[in-house]
């Protein structure tokens, strides 16, 4: 492997997420935590050399509203500024590149929307070709539930398995402060919820919610002064699958897999379970398994943990929920866990997607030491 | 920010509206057409998927040219499904609950996407659907020119 | 025949309908609550005092808190102006009409305003106006409550008061 520059996440904000923020714009939501973020670390706004955000316009609900958010980034004097429009961890792998190129040691990653003021069946629908997919309406939960059935016929899971991924992922979530459910819930009652697109049901589904967040990155002899604890990311790969869901196999996340394969190969690791913990980006019970079958996880085995913050299923604040994966395995890393903290907690892996059924995937293998001497 | 103002919650509802007219290009253009005016499905064969429905005019798989024009036929076997049970109104096909379905069509290596709305409790992984054509004078040109799948066995 | 047609279907038609609910957030609900008291309000940023109208949250400029609301003056100086020979999509308005940025007195932005009872060809930078309200009982507390500012006939500005603020 190539030596690459060795870069940390040195501090993490994120507010709890809300169904519905009534009194804060998305851009009002996120100001406080990018100033949390950087008092976390100590350093003022000019210390930060890069900045780049994810986000959707169509949540944002104006053409081009991505722009707003600038405006509390403290983008002035003027600064290197990207946008993405993905889940806003893809935003921090971009940062991560453009540190290896090393004319800039420090990035804020900033992820916010509104998903409570759109229709994000509506809004997700338009990811699809006119043509033929977005045609016939198609929706996020619908297409997921087209995935579901593939796989579940496949691997002959049932709607019980289902509602016990879910239940593990609730229980989790009732130690996370941050995450929009935080009561355990039993599988039979989570059996017991309205279909929506069978076989799912609501219970099994994400609960869409708001929040805002701001991640610091740093590189190695600027982290250092930044956090006590500097996670340092170790390897990570992104892979995306065809647009077309009717050529693809939707029973196994082959992007995925390809992308946990090379994230692991360049942090050194031979599988999945050389990590303490993984955060999945699972916005359905089946999507979670999976993503364990395409990454080589096992929630039988004590360890890797998977999700020990609940995951999407306690909260799927939409542009945000890969990045706060990314958090979690920081805050578990870095001694911030509180109550749901892995012990011991060495190395951990962080997924993010975007896209209808797993389309695009990343990767992210961070750990307590650097990966590059 | 303690001292930060507060007060009772302003919304404003709002709809935005976008209407686009999107060229097809020559490939799905003439999908559209075989659709249109002949009742047919034509796919195109292609590297690495075979004869891949519906066609764009090249791989999905390694973005290199598609092949020649093969006709499916507009009955196939189901892949995966997806019941909807509240259709959600101006965005899905049917007021009523429907499926969403994968067809394997008869000829074809991938599958298209598409609806059923009857007979759904007939409705499996497996199952046999037949395209359902809508009348000469609604076929727009469309891949909604099939108003649905039926299921046949 | 082995062929679909020749002749393309050319194009599809379709209609995005997005519906939304928009929080305004309390900074703006507050600015636009008080256009109905005949108020103006702004936000004094807490490091360089500089004042934002609309209120907001915080200063793009030097990142700092902006969280204290200040009453602010109906009155102020034309700091950029066009004439406007289009008509404005659903607003009656006579053409030409002048479009202005506004800095009003106690404010270090300007807001964007029409200047009516004035010709085009009067129309300069560094003129005083004033903001003409909508008779009580008929504000609703929105941008309309303001129908548009007038030229007070006070001396100009002179240029050195308004060149940072436009």
């Amino acid at each position: 492997m190539t030596q690459l520059r060795n870069v940390a996440i040195v501090g993490f904000a994120q507010a709890p997420i809300v169904a519905r923020d009534e009194h804060r714009t998305a851009q009002e939501m996120l100001y406080p935590q990018v100033r949390r973020a950087l008092e976390e670390c100590g350093v003022s706004r000019d210390d930060i050399d890069y900045q780049v955000a994810g986000s959707s316009d169509y949540i944002d609900g104006r053409p081009f509203g991505f722009v707003m958010a600038l405006d509390v980034m403290g983008s002035w004097p003027p600064r290197q500024d990207l946008h993405v429009e993905m889940d806003a961890a893809f935003a921090a792998y971009y940062a991560w590149l453009r540190m290896q190129a090393g004319d800039c040691d420090t990035a804020i990653v900033c992820g916010y929307g509104k998903s409570s003021e759109g229709d994000l069946d509506r809004v997700l629908n338009l990811q699809l070709d006119p043509f033929y997919l977005g045609a016939i309406g198609l929706d996020p939960t619908s297409t997921a539930a087209l995935q579901a059935s593939v796989f579940m016929e496949r691997e002959k899971k049932s709607d019980v398995d289902l509602a016990e991924v879910t239940a593990r992922n609730r229980a989790a979530g009732a130690r996370n402060p941050d995450a929009l459910l935080r009561e355990a819930t039993s599988p039979d009652d989570l059996a017991a919820t309205e279909w929506v697109a069978a076989p799912l049901r609501a219970g099994y589904l994400a609960p869409k919610g708001e929040t805002a967040v701001c991640l610091v990155l740093a590189a190695e002899g600027k982290a250092e002064s930044m956090c006590d604890h500097p996670v340092w990311i170790q390897g990570l790969d992104q892979r995306i699958e065809m647009q077309n869901l009717g050529a693809r196999d939707l029973a196994v996340g082959g992007g995925t897999e390809l992308a946990t394969r090379k994230a692991l190969a360049m942090s050194g690791l031979a599988t999945a379970a050389d990590c303490d913990l993984v955060e999945l980006s699972a916005a359905n019970a089946a999507e979670e398994m999976i993503l364990c079958g395409a990454m080589g996880l096992d929630p039988e085995k004590p360890q890797p943990v998977i999700n020990p913050s609940g995951g999407a299923l306690c909260g799927h604040p939409l542009m945000m929920t890969g990045l706060i994966r990314l958090g979690e395995v920081f805050r578990q890393l870095s001694g911030r866990a509180g109550e749901r903290a892995v012990p011991d907690a060495e190395r951990a892996m962080a997924h993010a997607t975007s896209g209808h059924c797993l389309q695009q995937n990343l990767v992210i293998v961070c750990g307590k030491d650097r990966r590059w001497t | 920010m303690s001292s930060a103002p507060r007060t009772e919650p302003m919304t404003a509802e709002m709809v935005s509206e976008f209407v686009y007219k999107h060229s097809t290009g020559n490939d799905i253009g003439r999908f559209l057409a075989g659709m249109k005016d002949q009742k047919k499905i034509w796919c195109q064969r292609v590297r690495g998927l075979g004869v891949a429905v519906p066609p764009v005019g090249y791989s999905e798989a390694d973005g290199s040219p598609a092949g020649e024009w093969v006709e499916v036929q507009p009955r196939g076997t189901v892949t995966a499904i997806a019941r909807v049970f509240r259709p959600i109104a101006e965005l899905h096909p049917s007021d009523l609950p429907f499926a969403y379905i994968l067809v394997r069509l008869e000829g074809a290596d991938t599958a298209l996407a598409h609806i059923v709305v009857d007979d759904l409790d007939r409705l499996f992984i497996g199952s046999r659907v037949e395209a359902v054509w809508k009348p000469d004078e609604e076929r727009i040109g469309s891949i909604r020119d099939i108003a649905h799948f039926r299921v046949i066995g | 025949m082995s062929q679909p047609p020749d002749e393309p279907v050319k194009y599809i038609e379709s209609k995005i309908h997005l519906p939304y609910d928009y929080v305004a957030g309390d900074y703006r609900a507050l600015y636009m609550r008080a256009l109905a008291d005949k108020k103006i309000l702004g936000s004094r940023c807490s490091v360089t005092g500089k004042v934002f109208v609309p209120p907001l949250m915080s200063s793009p400029e030097s990142f700092a808190p902006a969280d204290e609301l200040v009453e602010l003056s109906d009155r102020g100086i034309v700091t950029t102006f066009c004439v406007v020979n289009i008509p404005v999509i659903g607003r009656e308005v006579e053409l030409p009409y002048v479009a202005a940025s506004v800095a009003l007195d106690g404010a270090d932005i300007s807001i964007f305003a029409m200047v009516q009872e004035c010709k085009a060809e009067d129309a300069r930078m560094g003129m005083r106006v004033e903001a003409v309200w909508k008779p009580d009982g008929e504000r609703t507390g929105d941008h309309t409550d303001i129908s548009y500012f007038r030229p007070t006939g006070e001396p100009d500005a002179p240029r050195e008061s308004y060149i940072n603020r436009l």
